[in-house]
């Protein structure tokens, strides 16, 4: 049976179950001397979860596990002891049978065409066997739940734990997500550092991974051109013009701006934080990095290239702008109005109180806005897969091409290439690297802000 | 005690010392306010320039340019029976009477040896449908609008190459070149040819996505703010919680992707390139944002509420799902609408979960292949053929147009049902 029609098939026993349990308690209000304990649609409510929770979990297990019953179910079969022991070949078969029992018609080996339909037959048995026991457990466990619905049973605190317990698991999920995460690039990285020496790939000065020597993969998959790279046109270009942009557009609407202004600007700049990466990359390659070249032409440089680190790195500052203006006018506001009122009976302009008075005390917030900033820089992915360039050089010359961590990432694993190969490994290596110096940059940021915060609560 | 402070006489601010440098300090101050004028206005500028080179090469997109193909089928009737064209085989049927080499012939016979350069490679499907709308056109000389091949279309938009920008005189004097809306790129999928793709196929994935991640992450987004802000307790698993949730807000996408690369293909051997994984994928990438504003949205419900909930007999759990999280319901679903249109508009992680395939069929449903409206942008950007520029921005034009109407729904709902306490 299919698994939408299964899912539909428990959630229907599910509002059966509600609706019986709660009728059936109500009967139990009527008839009995006692007040119910609980509001009969909430022992309605413990019936129907003791109906479809357990049954769900066991819907989910057994449909991770049916592919693999029914694939020793094929290797059981006499044709298969023809099937390659082991290895690459072995798993290519599997695949196909997998492949044309869901309904593919194309194929390369002769033995899939064969066990295909026993692959089929298999899994269409596990899957009713499923499907029987799934339907068993939900009357099961729900007649349970029907018998022990009295006048005085607490239906309600049950129905209230289970609640707590879903509110506890969803939140758990923020963690597992960050150990998810850490722990798979970390597995990745440790099979990569396996096959290349972790020195290799922190100190290396070249990178190019498409000529990988087998004896010796880490004379090719040096990384530091690319974190040069990723420093000169996140941290360095980006910021040139993210900073000042950010900043004086922050000063600007929130010291100077008529209402009128502010009212039209803001959201200006928040449609401009909203516009896709995709598009700044599309307009970067198409439309910045060529007229970056002409004009580089024009100074002279002949060789400067339409995939400069000037032309992803301007657009990326502008990308970044929105999100150094919205962190400054955060931590300009929250300096106290008496400092500056006073500066401002003292005779000073407004442009002394803001230089002199109002950024030294919002200085540290404004710090740790440009860090967030360049960690979003450095991690941005998009505006450098379509206009930087994939040469790695280790250059300070804006109009030649650099190329940064997430390129490589995205082009080591668009390839194709098996999961096994140093070259697709790399990537979670340097995955890895981005992962911790964002963790860090933002952790820092984030007690910044906290402790600036507090200092003028 | 006087002694101790110094007399000074009152600056006399009529001097012109004085006087130059009040002058000195009004400049500066004039500098500076210019020069924050100066930010806001770069930073508007870049955008309408952005939109105008988009809008600007993006509305020939939507447009696509027709020939006229006079096409004879009463000198040399087309061997089919009339009788087929009413079934549902009548696409075969007129395919296998060869009907492709007739346009192609008829090309060539009304536009001379380059003729079937003009007209794109799938023409005779639009002679096949006129076909089918009137058949009567067997037994006539009749004219059909067909589109034109993309080399064409670009020198009719005043590109292209000379020997093309000639042929489009040519036509234009015999009237035998028009320019319609193209309808079917809003309802086509991808293609090689230029003038045959359309969004349809990576707008419907976008759809599946977007859906998977809506079912995810909403109420694991909602359920941990209630939690994290009515029920924690204050201890270490709490801050660690928080501290996950405020660094995954930060993490960059593309580490997303690794992530649904490494553990949902990975260890989970879901299939590749599926909407489901994407959504997966992007619904952790949106969680934390809907956490956060779920969390700001409970906290501005004021706790007289909570107080007359719990005065009056409800449990814990009912002050909450009964009374305040409705009341914080309008500032949850604009995080959500803002999460989403960022889901929407995120390319990079989907690009290492395989969603980058050429998709020639929209998916059916959450397990097919596909692929999603910003990676098919992504994809044309990389096409040679000069035909996929305007296609590309057409489609970023589509792109704008729904996350601009996402955000101006959650501004709505922020203004509308936002109450202030």
């Amino acid at each position: 049976m299919n698994l939408y029609a299964l899912l539909f098939l428990v959630t229907g026993l599910g509002v059966i179950a509600w609706l019986t349990g709660r009728a059936r308690a109500a009967r139990y209000g009527a008839a009995s001397k006692h007040r119910l304990h609980s509001l009969p649609g909430q022992h309605g409510l413990y019936v129907a979860m003791w109906t479809v929770i357990p049954a769900l979990f066991f819907v989910i297990i057994w449909s991770i596990f049916t592919p693999n019953l029914a694939t020793e179910a094929v290797l059981r079969d006499p044709q298969a002891f023809a099937l390659p022991a082991f290895g690459y070949e072995r798993e290519a078969v599997l695949n196909e049978i997998r492949a044309r029992a869901a309904g593919s018609e194309y194929g390369f080996y002769p033995a899939a065409e064969q066990l295909a339909p026993v692959y089929l037959q298999a899994s269409r048995f596990y899957s009713w066997i499923g499907t029987g026991i799934a339907i068993l457990l939900a009357f099961a466990c729900g007649a349970f739940a029907y018998t022990r619905i009295r006048a005085d049973f607490r239906a309600r605190t049950r129905v209230e734990r289970t609640v707590m317990l879903a509110l506890l698991v969803a939140s758990l999920i923020a963690i597992l997500t960050t150990l998810g995460i850490f722990l798979s690039l970390l597995f990745e990285s440790l099979r990569f550092f396996a096959m290349v020496p972790i020195t290799d790939f922190l100190f290396g000065t070249t990178w190019s991974p498409q000529v990988i020597d087998p004896a010796d993969p880490g004379a090719t998959l040096g990384a530091v051109p690319l974190f040069w790279g990723t420093f000169f046109i996140g941290a360095v270009i980006a910021m040139l013009v993210a900073i000042p942009f950010g900043l004086m557009s922050a000063i600007y609407l929130t010291q100077y701006a008529k209402p009128v202004v502010r009212k039209w600007m803001k959201p200006m700049l928040e449609i401009l934080a909203g516009v896709p990466t995709v598009v700044y990359g599309y307009f970067a390659a198409l439309t910045v990095g060529p007229a970056i070249r002409d004009f580089a032409v024009s100074l002279g440089f002949t060789y400067a290239s339409s995939e400069s680190a000037l032309a992803a790195g301007l657009v990326m500052g502008v990308m970044i702008i929105p999100f150094v203006s919205s962190m400054a006018d955060d931590s300009i506001a929250a300096v106290p109005s008496a400092m500056r009122d006073g500066s401002l009976a003292m005779g000073a302009t407004s442009s002394e109180t803001i230089r002199k008075v109002l950024l030294p005390a919002a200085l540290p917030g404004v710090v740790a806005g440009v860090l967030l900033a360049v960690s979003r820089a450095i991690g941005e992915t998009m505006i450098v897969v379509m206009a930087a360039s994939g040469a790695a050089n280790i250059t300070a010359n804006p109009f030649e091409s650099a190329t940064t961590v997430t390129k490589q990432i995205v082009d080591l694993l668009t390839g194709e290439a098996e999961f096994d190969s140093p070259k697709t490994l790399a990537a979670f290596a340097l995955g890895l690297t981005l992962f911790l110096i964002t963790f860090l940059l933002n952790i820092v940021a984030l007690r910044v802000v906290k402790k600036y915060r507090e200092a003028y609560d | 005690m006087t002694d101790a402070v110094g007399f000074r006489a009152p600056t006399d601010w009529k001097t012109d010392a004085m006087q130059k440098r009040i002058r000195k300090r009004y400049r500066a101050e004039r500098r500076f306010r210019a020069l924050g004028l100066a930010a806001v206005a770069m930073s508007a500028a870049f955008l309408i320039f952005l939109l105008a080179v988009m809008v600007g090469n993006g509305a020939a997109g939507f447009m696509r340019t027709e020939v006229a193909l006079p096409i004879d089928f009463k000198a040399a009737p087309l061997d089919i029976d009339r009788a087929q064209l009413a079934t549902r085989g009548a696409d075969l049927a007129l395919a296998g009477a060869g009907l492709q080499d007739r346009v192609a012939t008829a090309a060539t016979a009304a536009f001379g040896e380059k003729g079937e350069e003009l007209i794109a490679e799938n023409a005779w499907t639009a002679v096949r449908d006129a076909i089918k709308a009137d058949p009567n056109l067997l037994s006539q000389r009749a004219h059909v609008w067909v589109p034109a091949s993309s080399d064409l279309d670009a020198a009719a938009d005043g590109g292209g190459e000379p020997a093309m920008q000639a042929e489009v005189r040519k036509l234009r004097e015999r009237g035998a070149l028009q320019s319609g809306f193209n309808a079917g790129f809003l309802s086509r999928a991808d293609s090689t040819d230029p003038t045959a793709v359309g969004i349809w196929g990576a707008f419907k994935g976008s759809l599946l996505t977007m859906l998977v991640t809506l079912l995810i992450a909403f109420p694991i987004g909602v359920l941990s703010a209630v939690y994290l802000e009515e029920y924690a307790p204050k201890n270490r698993w709490t801050d660690l919680i928080e501290v996950s949730i405020n660094n995954l807000a930060a993490v960059p996408s593309i580490i997303f992707g690794l992530l649904g690369l490494a553990v949902f293909l990975g260890t989970f051997g879901l299939p590749r390139s599926a909407p489901l994984v994407g959504g997966l994928t992007l619904a952790l990438m949106i969680m934390p944002v809907i956490v956060i504003a779920g969390r700001n949205a409970i906290k501005a419900v004021p706790p007289s509420i909570r107080d007359a909930a719990l005065g009056i007999g409800a449990s814990r759990v009912q002050v909450v799902f009964h009374h305040v999280l409705p009341l914080a319901l309008p500032g949850i679903l604009t995080g959500t609408i803002i999460g989403m249109a960022r889901a929407l508009g995120e390319t990079a992680p989907l690009l290492l979960i395989g969603m980058r395939a050429f998709i020639v069929t929209p998916p059916g449903g959450v397990f097919d292949p596909a692929t999603v409206l910003p990676v098919q942008i992504f994809l044309w950007s990389d096409e040679v053929s000069r035909g996929f520029i305007e296609k590309t921005s057409a489609a970023i034009i589509v792109l704008l147009v729904f996350l601009l109407a996402m955000n101006a729904l959650a501004i709505y709902l922020r203004n509308r049902f936002e109450t202030r306490w």
